[in-house]
């Protein structure tokens, strides 16, 4: 908008510049996931070239053969996918809950219910890291889901999210209900859930989006195999690989970026006011 | 986003009935007492979460830090502040190890972060030129976002990878004594900060976009009419408005860059050249040094909450609120 306000309609050499810079921007962007793609086409070779030399003879059967290679990659997905789930829906239902009582309930003390879901922002992960590592290890919880899920299914940011939501909405309607008998989870289920589609779902695709993506903490609390998720088995596997045969490395490294992309291209929308809630307006 | 056709009519009749729904209330203290307790219902289940997994190990973090462990995790005698003086080299040891990989996370933020928002900022000005096709590359800019840090340093480990020869030209340009950037001191934080900022890019871009989409037509139009030429524009109309998304941008930047591990675990794990979470991650994974990593950590804390403030507070008078 800034640069198209000012400029002519027939302004041809600013528009070829517009587009040469668009798509050399766009090519230096997605080279280095070109060069993966390349890397995994080579076929099983310690010197690949930058670009494959036969465009004929592709070795496309690397995505196939990956799999056999190392079969706990379904595994892995698996657990990536129970996780991402499992944190996004009890993120939502926690959250949803806090926010609930924040905007419409009236009791004392609400301000120090705001500052302790608000100040969990402020405490980092690495603060709190070495005790919940030591904590889920003594619980023996190590190669769990309930270990890779339980330390994030409540969130400062999705109460706040949730709670700014739930203010836009009528109050009188609220007061109406209860006047009419209406029970408070009733409430929240029946009218307020169906009306915050929008925040659920834009909580639900950041939500999902970080979980999946997560290195850290499944690093720790998972060491057997089989328990790890795909951000931390894919590493596992270039260590199984000695890092010698860069086709199925690169390979898996593509195919678990699939489902992430997948989901940016579907819930653009939802991210984005996601991740700018808050960001725009200072 | 609301629907306001069929909410008015319940509306209007919440408001007839309201004052009634008032009078009829019960004595106030059980009443606020029952109201806590509803509410402490449904806030129970992020409350215990935060209690176990946030307050809690942040308290005993502390705890921790003030004392010698067993490799358990067990406290096992008092130390006071020792370990926050030897990693900040208080203590007159000259062992300035923590101290370096301290000044090396804040070198590592000043190589990622002022660049990564120019570029990103640089690449919505110019998604926002209407052309055809412009949607496309506007998916193509986010898309880092979708990349974990993790796939992103398998990809850049391999870049870097002399047997790759993608960075060949860079090798022999730079002219450094191995074939490795990430085999060097010198080049092995730069490198590490072009991946991190090729993996920021999709984040920033896409609150930049946001924040340059929000500032209203009409100043560009009654611009255009003044005569004000495209860098006048920039300069004068589109970076002021812009300020509150930068400030946004640094904060969280900053914090993010400087809590950056993936990267540092799969890039450069063996590095004595590292940042200070990768130092803290040590402590406590392979030497079980719980107390030390435990100060560590509550130094990080501090200097992300510090960071913070400063930050809000020196450029806050900077920016331009509409």
């Amino acid at each position: 908008m800034s640069l198209a306000a000012v400029q002519k309609r027939n302004d041809v050499p600013y528009f070829g510049l517009v587009y040469l810079l668009l798509i050399v921007a766009a090519i230096v962007l997605l080279s280095p996931l070109l060069f993966a793609l390349s890397l995994a086409l080579q076929g099983p070779t310690i010197a690949p070239d930058l670009l494959p030399r036969d465009f004929l003879h592709l070795d496309w059967n690397v995505f196939i053969n990956v799999f056999q290679d190392e079969p706990l990659i379904l595994r892995w997905i698996f657990n990536s996918f129970i996780v991402a789930t499992g944190v996004t829906t009890g993120v939502i239902i926690s959250s949803s809950l806090f926010a609930y009582a924040l905007a419409y309930f009236n009791f004392p003390g609400k301000s120090i219910f705001l500052f302790v879901a608000l100040g969990s922002l402020m405490v980092p992960f690495e603060a709190t890291l070495i005790s919940n590592y030591l904590f889920i290890a003594q619980a023996g919880w190590t190669n769990t889901y309930q270990g890779l899920i339980l330390p994030f299914i409540a969130s400062g940011f999705g109460i706040f999210l949730m709670r700014q939501f739930f203010l836009t909405l009528p109050r009188d309607l609220y007061d109406a209900a209860m006047v009419d008998g209406c029970g408070r989870f009733r409430y929240l289920w029946l009218v307020l859930v169906p009306l915050s589609r929008p925040a659920i779902a834009t909580l639900a695709v950041y939500t999902f989006l970080n979980t999946w993506n997560q290195f850290y903490w499944p690093l720790l609390v998972t060491n057997a195999t089989e328990w790890r998720t795909t951000q931390v088995g894919i590493t596992v596997f270039r260590n199984f690989e000695g890092g010698a045969v860069f086709n199925t490395q690169m390979a898996a490294t593509l195919i678990v970026m699939l489902p992430t992309l997948i989901l940016l291209v579907l819930g653009q929308r939802q991210l984005v006011s996601g991740l700018t809630a808050g960001a725009v307006k200072g | 986003m609301r629907d306001d056709v069929s909410l008015s009519p319940l509306s209007e009749a919440a408001s007839a009935v309201k004052p009634m729904a008032s009078t009829s209330a019960r004595s106030g203290t059980s009443r606020r007492t029952r109201e806590l307790l509803i509410a402490l219902l449904y806030c129970a289940p992020a409350l215990i979460i935060f209690a176990l997994f946030t307050y809690f190990p942040f308290f005993r973090a502390i705890f921790l830090s003030l004392n010698v462990t067993n490799s358990a995790g067990q406290p096992v005698a008092f130390n006071g502040v020792n370990y926050y003086l030897r990693v900040l080299n208080l203590d007159g040891s000259g062992r300035v190890e923590y101290l370096e990989s301290i000044l090396t996370s804040f070198k590592f933020a000043l190589m990622v972060v002022p660049l990564v928002i120019i570029i990103s900022i640089g690449l919505a000005l110019l998604a926002t030129v209407r052309v055809r096709g412009i949607r496309i590359f506007r998916v193509i800019f986010t898309s880092s976002i979708a990349i974990s840090l993790s796939s992103a340093g398998l990809i850049w480990a391999l870049i870097y990878n002399p047997s790759t020869k993608a960075t060949t030209w860079l090798v022999h340009l730079l002219n450094i004594p191995t074939p490795s950037l990430l085999g060097t001191t010198s080049t092995a934080l730069p490198a590490v900060a072009a991946m991190t900022i090729w993996a920021g890019i999709g984040f920033n871009f896409i609150i930049a976009l946001a924040g340059i989409q929000a500032i209203p037509n009409e100043i560009y139009e009654s611009a255009a009419i003044d005569g004000a030429g495209r860098w006048k524009t920039f300069r004068h109309i589109t970076l002021p408005l812009l300020s509150p998304t930068l400030l946004f941008l640094i904060v969280i930047g900053t914090v993010g860059v400087l809590q950056a591990f993936t990267q540092f675990h799969l890039l450069i794990p063996d590095s004595p050249n590292t940042v200070f979470v990768y130092e803290t991650y040590r402590a406590f994974w392979y030497d079980n040094r719980y107390g030390l990593a435990s100060a560590m950590s509550i130094i990080i804390f501090i200097i992300l909450v510090t960071l913070t403030l400063i930050q809000y507070r020196v450029l806050e008078r900077r920016v331009h609120y509409q």
